[in-house]
């Protein structure tokens, strides 16, 4: 089990890394951060899985996504 | 942006891995034992001392106080940094938020309707925020028995305030979402927590000691967690209102 949620994470980061849309790779970041409050919780650390789904899922998502509508979006899609 | 070469991210994603291999070299050959004193005996008596059944909570209010207050003092720094840089580039700010950056700030100008989101999300955040908020509370208030405390509660606070801000629509916008509000929820609760840790001085207990003795100090480490909750979710909170600036009104 875990070792299959770290998979996940790597491959939500590599997508992440490598998507062309920073859109997509925004969501992607928000899934790794998803995942890691999951595995948080399995390690018995509910106390950072609740920081980690508020501010990792939840308030940087919301700070990217401002970022990237600030932007000129001009990558494409 | 220049297109990298298949060779050069190889070249890259090498050194990444050399240089966290350099740094995570000692930790994996270290030879020496972990420090166990002060683990053993914040589990054996970090329970009885403090009061608190979330040992977490007993650590970092109990006996960490001080980097609790850095903590919260590098939010509040972080968050004045980052309204003021994003105002002195020249981003537009939800209005009455841009009181807070000095100078002129292009505001976003309060419209009706901005066709930019479904209702579907409208309806949703309104309803769910006030949900969210008590979660929060729970989350913050019950930080000693439960996982959970100050900030982790103020985290969720300030989601619940974020869904409250996109929710509501035209000029059904909740005063709790006014820059004005969560101003001073934040100076109010950043003065309140240095009282608290004042408050020790005063009956000779110390800084950041709970200043009643004879009493359990878990009443001590309830009030930080709320003081912290609230100035936590207040300080996040504005940052993530300013910023959602015209499209949530």
């Amino acid at each position: 089990m875990t070792e299959a949620m770290l998979l996940a994470i790597l491959l939500l980061s590599l997508y992440a890394v490598e998507s062309k849309d920073l859109l997509y790779g925004t969501i992607a970041l928000s899934g790794v951060s998803l995942l890691s409050s999951l595995l948080f919780y399995i390690l018995k650390a509910p106390d950072v899985a609740i920081t980690e789904a508020a501010v990792g899922a939840g308030v940087s998502t919301v700070v990217y996504v401002w970022a990237i509508k600030s932007m000129e979006r001009n990558e494409p899609l | 942006m220049k297109a990298r070469t298949p060779s050069a991210q190889v070249l890259t994603a090498v050194l990444c891995i050399a240089a966290a291999s350099f740094a995570l070299w000692p930790l994996a050959t270290l030879d020496e034992a972990w420090p166990e004193g002060i683990r053993d005996y914040l589990e054996s008596r970090g329970q009885d001392e403090s009061g608190a059944r979330n040992l977490v909570s007993a650590i970092y209010l109990g006996y960490r106080g001080y980097d609790t207050l850095g903590e919260t003092i590098v939010l509040l720094v972080a968050v004045s940094g980052a309204i003021g840089m994003i105002g002195a580039a020249g981003s537009k700010l939800a209005p009455g938020y841009a009181d807070a950056a000095q100078g002129q700030v292009p505001v976003a100008k309060p419209t009706r309707r901005v066709h930019r989101r479904t209702e579907l999300i409208d309806v949703v955040t309104g309803k769910l925020g006030p949900v969210v908020l008590v979660f929060g509370l729970y989350v913050m208030l019950f930080g000693h028995v439960s996982p959970g405390g100050g900030f982790q509660g103020g985290v969720v606070v300030a989601s619940g305030i974020v869904f409250l801000g996109m929710g509501s629509k035209g000029a059904g916008l909740s005063p709790l979402v006014g820059a004005g509000t969560l101003a001073r929820i934040e100076a109010a609760g950043f003065l309140a927590l240095l009282l608290a840790a004042g408050l020790g001085i005063v009956s000779g207990a110390g800084f950041f000691a709970p200043p009643l003795r004879g009493v359990s100090p878990v009443g001590y480490i309830v009030a930080l967690n709320a003081v912290i909750g609230l100035k936590v979710g207040a300080g996040i909170g504005f940052l993530c209102i300013a910023m959602l600036g015209e499209t949530e009104r």
